[in-house]
């Protein structure tokens, strides 16, 4: 039965049909059944006891004037009666009077006695119908009679109406099958066809299909309209995503295409500029140098002095321009990545450094087999940067001391530059990147505001991060991530 | 134990002993007497008479005439009994005269010298009459007791109960081992 959950609607419409009036024939036949023998079986009774009664009033005179033949040749009129099997007169003692066998054996039978107050007694036994009566004439007991009948047109009429029964429940059956593939039509083939449609809409997710309507106002039809309906609202739905997915994409791409464009046109500008003020430059330094060489007789001290500031500034003023074409040099710049070895750049940074301020006692800690993916000639920009910086801010203490390493926080990594130098006020860390920010006078430490930047955005453009933590006098620590 | 116990047992036995052989006699085959006994209370069942007769008195009366062969037995038999509501009683009649108001009549057969005169004088008088007498029916009789293996049966006799108006049942007839229809010649 378990699989009847996996049959098709139609198929159980089918099945309920026939079960439903297979069950209600079989219930009617087995009542009409039951109710036939019931009243067959009566009939039965009252047929034996007729015989009964009629055998017994005529064997009142053989019994009264003791003529046994007289009652065998009354019995024998029982041969009329097929189902009769047996009978027998008694005398009121219970002596057997005469008796009557169908098939013609001559058994003796001891009838029970009829109970006190009652004329007769029946039962059924062995297949048999016995019925016992004592013999009344006139108001007096005369003798008893005792007849056995068998069930054999009982049985006959059970067998005729099992296979009436049988014909009968094959006809309608059949009938079901028909009136049931008729509502099958009606009532499954649309919930069947919504099923299919459904299916290969979940499977092609094709949105576009669409149930046919049955065209009845009945719930299949309610239901496919509210299947067609929700297929709609998930189509338009589609369509509304889709377009706004298109029309962002396509924002996406325009404001990206003017952000490079306008970002191109900048870092030209800014490269034109930089390197186009370098002409007029070189030639306010060459010509206050040829003054002060070829007129250094004629110029007073004063005036020695003016040319030399004159100088001065415009060879810090070519620095920044060198630092500024670094920057945009840097931004566009294309990126080959390669596996560096990051310990072995910054001790040939920090050699460097050492050298440029032999008077100065630098310890440097580097830590070793630091490896990355970058580009070699941006890191090592990266590295002079950073480590310079630390190199120029500790230069007003006795001992400076630089790490290199890499730390482990919040579950990832990140390269730091640490220094014991005159540190900065986090409150204006977020300023320390900026080009041309400056948290010190440039009497104090020299630079160009440049660098950071630089680094800045050489670490972005390799994806990663840079932050600084610090205190004013309590050093600095930069940190990056690649 | 004493005598008096022992005579006591001995009574107690022989009444055992008399009270057994009175069932016993009960049980076994009756006498012949006693049948016929029997047969003649039957007889008034099976048998119809005339409404001038059976209107008249509430008694029925089985009479036997000339010496009685039935002792007490016809008397134990009709103890109580009834027909058709009537209370059956027995009566000795010695004279003719007073046989006519019979219903069933027995003529012992010590009347056999008399018989032709005592059927004459009960001709049409609608009593049954019935007799051991051989030839009983040949010679006008109603109903004849015969003796046929050991088994009392009877003849009869349907002309001359049904011209006495007598209605004999068939159920009656069925039993008799002899029934005749019209007179014999030669009677």
């Amino acid at each position: 039965m378990l699989r009847v959950r996996n049959y098709s609607i139609a198929t159980k419409l089918t099945m309920m049909n026939m079960l439903v009036s297979g069950a209600a024939l079989v219930i009617a036949c087995l009542a009409f059944a039951a109710y036939d023998l019931i009243s067959f079986r009566q009939s039965m009774i009252h047929n034996l006891s007729i015989q009964a009664q009629m055998a017994g009033s005529n064997s009142v005179s053989p019994l009264l004037f003791n003529d046994p033949q007289a009652a065998e040749s009354t019995l024998s009129a029982l041969r009329a009666a097929r189902s009769v099997v047996s009978a027998g007169i008694y005398t009121l003692d219970g002596r057997p009077f005469a008796t009557y066998w169908r098939d013609g054996n001559d058994q003796p039978l001891t009838p029970p006695q009829v109970p006190a107050g009652e004329t007769e007694v029946h039962w059924f036994k062995d297949g048999q119908l016995a019925l016992v009566r004592s013999i009344v004439f006139q108001g007096k007991p005369t003798g008893i009679v005792y007849i056995r009948s068998d069930l054999q047109d009982m049985t006959l009429r059970l067998q005729r109406y099992a296979g009436i029964a049988a014909m009968v429940l094959l006809a309608s059956l059949l009938a079901a099958l028909l009136v049931a593939s008729m509502f099958q039509r009606a009532v499954a083939e649309p919930i069947v066809h919504l099923a299919q449609t459904a299916r290969i809409v979940s499977r092609d997710k094709n949105y576009a299909m669409r149930a046919t309507p049955t065209g009845k106002r009945d719930e299949p039809d309610i239901l496919i309209g509210a299947f067609n309906e929700m297929l709609e609202q998930i189509q338009e739905r589609d369509g509304a995503l889709r377009k706004a997915h298109d029309e962002l994409e396509q924002n996406v791409q325009e404001r990206t295409a003017q952000l490079a464009a306008s970002n191109k046109e900048l870092e030209a500008f800014s490269y034109s500029v930089s390197h186009d003020l370098r002409a007029p430059l070189r030639g306010i330094d060459g010509f206050s140098l040829a003054l002060l060489e070829d007129y250094a007789g004629r110029l007073d001290e004063e005036g020695k002095n003016h040319l030399q500031r004159i100088r001065a500034a415009t060879q810090r003023m070519g620095l920044l321009i060198d630092d500024l074409l670094n920057l945009s040099r840097m931004t566009r710049a294309e990126i080959r990545k390669e596996v560096v070895n990051l310990s072995a750049l910054a001790h040939s940074v920090a050699e460097v450094l050492q050298e440029a301020h032999p008077e100065r006692r630098i310890e440097f800690r580097i830590e070793d087999r630091l490896e990355a993916r970058v580009d070699s000639n941006l890191i090592r920009v990266v590295l002079e940067n950073l480590l310079g910086n630390a190199c120029k801010f500790t230069s007003k203490r006795a001992s400076a001391c630089i790490e290199f390493g890499k730390a482990h926080c919040n579950g990832s990594s990140a390269y730091f530059v640490r220094d014991n130098g005159a540190g900065f006020d986090p409150a204006h860390a977020n300023r320390l990147f900026g080009a041309f920010q400056r948290l010190h006078g440039t009497s104090e430490f020299p630079g160009t505001g440049i660098g950071l930047a630089t680094v800045q955005r050489i670490i972005h453009r390799h994806d990663g991060k840079i932050w600084a933590e610090g205190a004013v006098e309590k050093g600095a620590a930069f940190y990056f991530t690649l | 134990m004493t005598g008096r116990h022992i005579r006591a047992i001995a009574v107690g036995i022989a009444c055992i002993l008399f009270v057994a052989s009175c069932l016993h006699a009960q049980q076994s085959n009756p006498t012949e007497y006693q049948v016929k006994a029997a047969y003649l209370y039957n007889f008034g069942k099976f048998i119809e008479w005339p409404a001038k007769v059976s209107t008249a008195g509430d008694l029925f009366s089985i009479c036997v005439l000339g010496d009685d062969p039935f002792g007490v037995t016809l008397d134990k038999t009709i103890a109580g009994e009834n027909i058709n509501g009537k209370k059956v009683v027995v009566r000795r009649v010695a004279k003719l005269q007073d046989a006519v108001h019979c219903r069933i009549l027995f003529i012992s057969s010590t009347e056999e010298g008399r018989l032709k005169e005592i059927l004459a004088a009960l001709d049409r008088t609608s009593v049954l009459t019935v007799s051991d007498i051989s030839q009983f029916t040949r010679r006008g009789g109603m109903i004849q007791f015969v003796m046929e293996a050991n088994r009392v049966r009877f003849e009869v006799n349907l002309s001359t109960a049904e011209r006495d108006g007598l209605t004999l049942s068939s159920q009656l007839l069925k039993v008799a081992v002899n029934v005749r229809r019209s007179p014999q010649p030669g009677d």
